[in-house]
């Protein structure tokens, strides 16, 4: 039997953050590839401490909801679950721990199609540009680069006149890249796993939107839903599980 | 393990057989956590324990329509803690076999069947406060500085049943049992949970702050002046913290920690 274990961040004070990983777990289930599917969290339950003892299966994939490779996806997670490389033994389990999901070759797709969702039966005349809004600095500091890797390989597409990066908390400041982009129409796509308050409170806030399409200036700016709770991402999911299954289990010798 | 059928070889699964078999056999069905499970002609039934006599129950058939149920409180406020008492009442969960009953569980109170058959058969493993503090990094490093004292106060805050249902099993360290009512309860707690942890940091930080001429520390002056408002603006306005916001006065666990580390200091000959 073979299972999916879906890691999240979760939180303490909402719904938000571990909404999207119990929908795309739903998603998998659907299509039967696994025959579990199992949500875990860091801040809610099941823990990770504890989920692998809930699992049935003895082939296990654990695919990180996480957009960067960071303090969670190369501390956090393989602590609390025990994992000592890309593949575990467990007794009789056989742990695959997946990469996190934005440094995957199908994260592009996964953002045109927030775009394409964005965009759809709207009409725009003069340069365009695409934003990709990472959150920056964590404890780790790859998180900026996944937003580079996945703009560089729009930007190969030649899809748009223009394709750039913002951040929250590193340079360069969202709001600046914004204003000082060269483009009559600014899509601005959030590379995050989840809602929450930033893509609700702090960035709207910041950047003066008023929902999907905002006028600012000559611009005008259309904002999206977070790339990760985009239904494809279920699909980025369980491609990032098969992909582990290449890996081959250490032998290590019996003691 | 005696209620496993014998060819049963994950613990997932043997868990599962043997929890479906000790609700089969109880004729009144069983209590666990704040739901009554019982078993029916179809299957099982799952409600909750106080809707135990109610027949005008919303009906669900998809074990998995528990997520929803167990999401947020009755008054809509979202549960981050599980076996926290408060779950809402008016719902009934019908599942067909072992199996979905299992997935219903696992929603309800995540991992619970499993602890509850290895605690059953004395397999459960348990880390103890200080051994799970090691292992933490980041904001939450600094609860392996929090003193034997300060464990104690939080786990009679954050862990007895007043406020979780789980049977808190861990103890500071080898040496040093926690001082409390560990809970009456059937979900056994292996190890302190985030939400403990998260609550262990705030303790931690409370622990560090001085105290000034008054005897009182900047936190607890706060907290008073926060309660004081609160009552003044009237019994409909008090708005209460969220469960886990630990950060604000009117949290309750942290109200019931100022019990036991506060209250005493004002009403020094109680
Ligand atoms: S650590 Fe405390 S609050 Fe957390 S589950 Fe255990 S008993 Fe409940």
């Amino acid at each position: 039997m073979k299972a999916l274990v879906i890691v999240g961040h979760g939180s303490h004070l909402n719904e938000d953050s571990s909404l999207p990983v119990y929908e795309h777990a739903q998603r998998i289930r659907g299509t039967g590839e696994f025959d579990e599917v199992v949500e875990s969290f860091w801040k809610e339950e099941p823990s990770m401490r504890h989920v692998l003892d809930t699992v049935e299966s003895e082939e296990i994939y654990v695919v990180p909801a996480f957009i960067s490779e960071g303090y969670f996806t190369q501390q956090v997670i393989p602590r609390e679950l025990g994992l000592e490389g890309p593949v575990t033994r467990r007794g009789s389990k056989t742990v695959r721990y997946a990469g996190p999901l934005g440094t995957f070759e199908g994260m592009p797709d996964v953002i045109l199609e927030r775009v394409g969702d964005l965009m759809r039966g709207r009409k725009t005349s003069g340069r365009t540009a695409l934003v990709l809004l990472g959150h920056g600095t964590d404890l780790n500091k790859n998180s900026g680069g996944v937003i580079y890797m996945n703009a560089r390989r729009i930007r190969e597409r030649g899809l748009y006149d223009l394709v750039e990066v913002g951040f929250l908390d590193q340079e360069p400041e969202i709001g600046a890249v914004v204003e000082g982009v060269a483009a009559r129409n600014v899509i601005l796509i959030p590379v995050f796993i989840a809602e929450g308050w930033h893509t609700r409170e702090t960035i709207p806030e910041d950047l003066g939107l008023t929902g999907e399409v905002t006028l600012l200036g000559d611009k005008t700016v259309f904002y999206g839903a977070p790339v990760g709770t985009h239904p494809s991402m279920a699909n980025l999911i369980a491609a990032r599980a098969r992909e582990t299954a290449r890996e081959e289990p250490v032998v290590r010798s019996a003691t | 393990m005696s209620e496993a059928p014998p060819e049963v070889s994950s613990l997932a699964a043997a868990s599962r057989e043997a929890f479906a078999a000790w609700v089969a056999a109880s004729a009144e069905g069983r209590l666990f956590g704040q739901i009554l499970i019982r078993r029916c002609s179809s299957g099982y039934s799952l409600r909750h324990a106080e809707d135990a006599g109610e027949s005008n129950l919303e009906a669900h058939e998809d074990p998995r329509s528990a997520r929803e149920i167990a999401k947020l409180t009755e008054r809509g406020e979202y549960r981050p803690l599980k076996s926290s008492p408060n779950l809402r009442r008016g719902w009934e969960i019908r599942v067909s076999d072992s199996v979905e009953l299992a997935v219903a569980m696992s929603y309800l109170y995540p991992a619970g069947i499993v602890h509850w058959h290895l605690h059953r058969g004395g397999r459960l493993g348990i880390t103890n406060f200080r051994e799970n503090a090691t292992r933490q990094s980041g904001l939450y490093k600094r609860v392996q500085r929090l003193s034997d004292r300060g464990v104690q106060d939080a786990a009679r805050a954050c862990c007895e049943d007043a406020v979780c249902l789980k049977k808190t099993l861990w103890d500071v360290d080898e040496r040093t049992p926690l001082e409390m009512r560990r809970g009456d309860g059937e979900i056994p707690c292996p190890e302190p949970c985030s939400v403990f942890i998260s609550f262990a940091r705030r303790v931690r930080l409370f622990e560090r702050e001085e105290r000034d001429e008054t005897g009182l520390s900047v936190s607890e002056k706060e907290d008073l002046a926060a309660l004081i408002e609160a009552a003044a603006s009237g019994a409909g306005e008090v708005e209460f913290a969220r469960e886990a916001e630990f950060e604000k006065p009117l949290n309750e666990r942290r109200m019931r920690y100022r019990r036991l580390t506060l209250v005493p200091r004002l009403r020094p000959e109680e």
